[in-house]
């Protein structure tokens, strides 16, 4: 069951938009701007979900992602990955996120009901990956 | 009358009407006809007579019937079997009439059919093919300043001069302006992209493998990629020639002075949609948590207002992604990701937002999707606004209250989603350009509804699906636009040949579907 979810975005409209959205369906929200602050409370906290940029000052949503599940260890084990992107990354990045989430959004597809809808999903499939 | 002999024509053909060799074979013909006509006519009276000494009574109905059944099986057959026979001949004074210079009556036949291949009469065909043609080229050579004189013409032209091999497809001749370039074996090759990829060689194959004499018109091919500063962009003009010296000509027109404003334009809708792109989202989202939270407070007319907010803006996200994809397209960076799709599953990621465009501009959306459809090899975003680019042209070009059908069958190895409005329709010579980048009908220019590149893109994301795009209309009564791409299952090996497949995507690249490798970036 998803109760406490990160999300890590700069865009202050955006990450406004998915926190106040995820706060009146009564989830409990964190909202990280730069990449650096968002992956220390990654790690520090074990979220259910993290609701992860691309493109992010001081570190890259990839740069996150990798750190998180890109080595032996999965560092987040409990908590499941959506990543927000436009796919204007190389292949190679394409690749590694495609490997390392349980979803992506396309962000400029993506609208706060679609979001909740995917959230939803989540809880009620556990083992099924969702893709947009 | 008084004619003028002149070397090759005596004076006495010119007396009597001049027998062209091209009028030969339909007088043989009759002559043919008649002949099996009488000829079996004769034999009939003869057996009649037969008969008759035999002791047949000529009064007896039997009698009668007999010699009419006789009569009206045996002259067709004859006629019809005799026909068959002459097929050859047919086609050898056709060809010979043809390379005498003359015109022919009939469509030159073609040495390559199977019929000709097995019986071996093809190559009769292709001999007389291939004589007329290196008779040709002497006869050109004989006068020296004609020569020089085309030389010169074909150096100072314009123009694009290229003569091609239509077995390999090879450039064996090229003037200056012709878009050609060396390739690593210092070979002169085609310096043009055309668009699909495969259009030149499958028309190429086309030729070889059934025509005579082909042309072909192509607009709008480039020879450099966007951006690129030594980007020209042609009108193509291609000839095919069966068993000439210069089998496959292409006459090039530089029209980039036509075609790059539009291009430019184009560029600049793309920088700028990428811009607005940000905007959008957010004003979609806020809107959407507005409707969420001010859900059951608001009087039903406002309620509606915020519908049509929504509506607008999801609209505008499609335009925006046109806009894109088609800039990406043309640039060969368009990305189609191929995976296990059904339809339904693709329609379900734009239903709420279709069922909300038709409801709010009145129309009624009936979409049905049989139970047993097979699962489609597909990329479900691009997809999903291929259907939403044709549901929004058929709200557009309806009217009020009308109905919009939206329907899916299996067609062999493809799955073939259709779109059906009973709105106003086209006459036919609008239809064969609507494709087209920046196309808009005859009426929809008045207005200012859509840039015109809806289908375009629609047409370029199905084609990279490996599938085709096509319409029906009648003006006055309603178009069906419809699409197909392939079944899951009838490609799958070679998706899962490129196996990404953890995140639920697989993604193709090695031009598995034909004219698929330009996507990729």
């Amino acid at each position: 069951m998803i109760r406490s979810i990160l999300i890590i975005e700069d865009d202050r409209f955006i990450g406004e938009m998915y926190v106040r959205t995820l706060k009146h369906q009564g989830y409990d929200v964190d909202w990280m701007v730069g990449g650096n602050d968002g992956l220390i409370a990654a790690i520090n906290r074990p979220y259910d979900l993290i609701l992860l940029d691309i493109m992010l000052p001081e570190k890259k949503g990839t740069e996150i992602l990798r750190t998180l599940r890109g080595g032996d260890k999965d560092l987040v084990p409990n908590s499941k990955i959506i990543v927000l992107t436009n796919f204007d990354q190389d292949e190679e990045s394409r690749t590694m996120i495609e490997h390392n989430v349980d979803a992506y959004l396309i962000k400029a597809e993506i609208t706060p009901r679609k979001l909740l809808e995917i959230i939803h999903n989540m809880d009620n499939d556990a083992l099924t990956q969702i893709t947009p | 009358m008084e004619v003028t002999p002149t070397p090759n024509q005596p004076v006495k053909q010119s007396q009597k009407p001049v027998l062209q060799m091209r009028d030969y074979w339909s007088r043989y013909r009759a002559i043919v006809i008649v002949s099996v006509c009488l000829m079996q006519l004769t034999i009939i009276c003869i057996v009649a007579m037969a008969l008759i000494i035999g002791g047949a009574k000529p009064a007896s109905m039997l009698f009668w019937i007999t010699v009419c059944a006789t009569t009206l099986a045996s002259v067709p057959l004859n006629l019809y079997l005799t026909m068959q026979l002459l097929v050859p001949l047919r086609d050898l004074t056709n060809t010979i009439t043809n390379a005498a210079g003359e015109k022919p009556r009939l469509p030159l036949a073609n040495p390559n059919t199977p019929r000709y291949e097995s019986d071996g009469f093809g190559r009769f065909l292709q001999y007389i093919y291939d004589g007329s043609a290196t008779k040709d080229a002497p006869s050109k050579d004989s006068a020296d300043s004609p020569n020089e004189l085309l030389a010169a013409a074909l150096k100072n032209t314009r123009a694009g001069v290229i003569v091609m091999n239509a077995k390999d497809g090879r450039v064996v001749f090229a003037n200056k302006n012709a878009p050609v370039r060396l390739d690593i074996n210092e070979q002169p090759e085609l310096e043009l992209m055309f668009n699909p990829e495969g259009l030149l060689s499958d028309w190429l194959d086309h030729c070889r493998n059934t025509a005579v004499h082909a042309e072909k018109t192509w607009y709008r091919v480039a020879n450099r990629i966007v951006g690129d500063t030594e980007r020209r962009i042609f009108n193509v003009s291609a000839n095919y020639e069966k068993g000439s010296a210069a089998e496959v000509v292409l006459v090039t027109f530089d029209a980039t002075d036509k075609y790059q404003p539009e291009d430019d334009d184009l560029d600049f809708i793309a920088f700028a949609a990428h811009e607005l792109r940000g905007p959008i989202t957010v004003i979609r989202g806020y809107l959407d948590v507005l409707d969420i939270e001010l859900e059951g407070t608001l009087a039903p007319d406002q309620q509606q207002l915020i519908q049509r907010l929504i509506v607008s803006a999801n609209r505008l996200t499609g335009y925006v992604n046109n806009i894109l994809n088609a800039s990406k397209y043309d640039r060969r960076h368009l990305r189609i990701h191929l995976s296990e799709e059904t339809v339904t599953g693709v329609y379900d990621s734009i239903k709420d937002d279709m069922e909300l465009r038709a409801s709010s501009q009145s129309r009624l959306l009936a979409v049905t999707f049989p139970a047993d459809l097979p699962s489609i090899a597909a990329d479900r975003t691009s997809l999903g606004e291929v259907i939403a680019n044709l549901i929004d042209n058929a709200i557009k070009y309806s009217n009020e209250g009308g109905s919009i059908a939206v329907n899916a069958t299996t067609e062999g190895s493809f799955v073939r989603v259709s779109v059906t409005d009973h709105g106003i329709g086209m006459p036919s010579n609008v239809v064969g350009n609507l494709f087209q980048k920046f196309y808009r009908s005859h009426r929809s220019r008045e207005t200012f509804a859509g840039s015109g590149i809806g289908l375009y893109i629609s047409k370029a994301i199905v084609e990279s699906h490996g599938g085709s795009i096509e319409v029906t209309s009648r003006e006055g009564e309603g178009s069906t636009f419809s699409f197909t791409v392939p079944v899951y299952a009838s490609v799958a090996d070679k998706l899962q040949a490129n196996d990404r497949t953890n995140a639920g995507l697989i993604s193709s690249s090695e031009g598995w579907i034909k004219n698929h490798s330009r996507f990729k970036s």
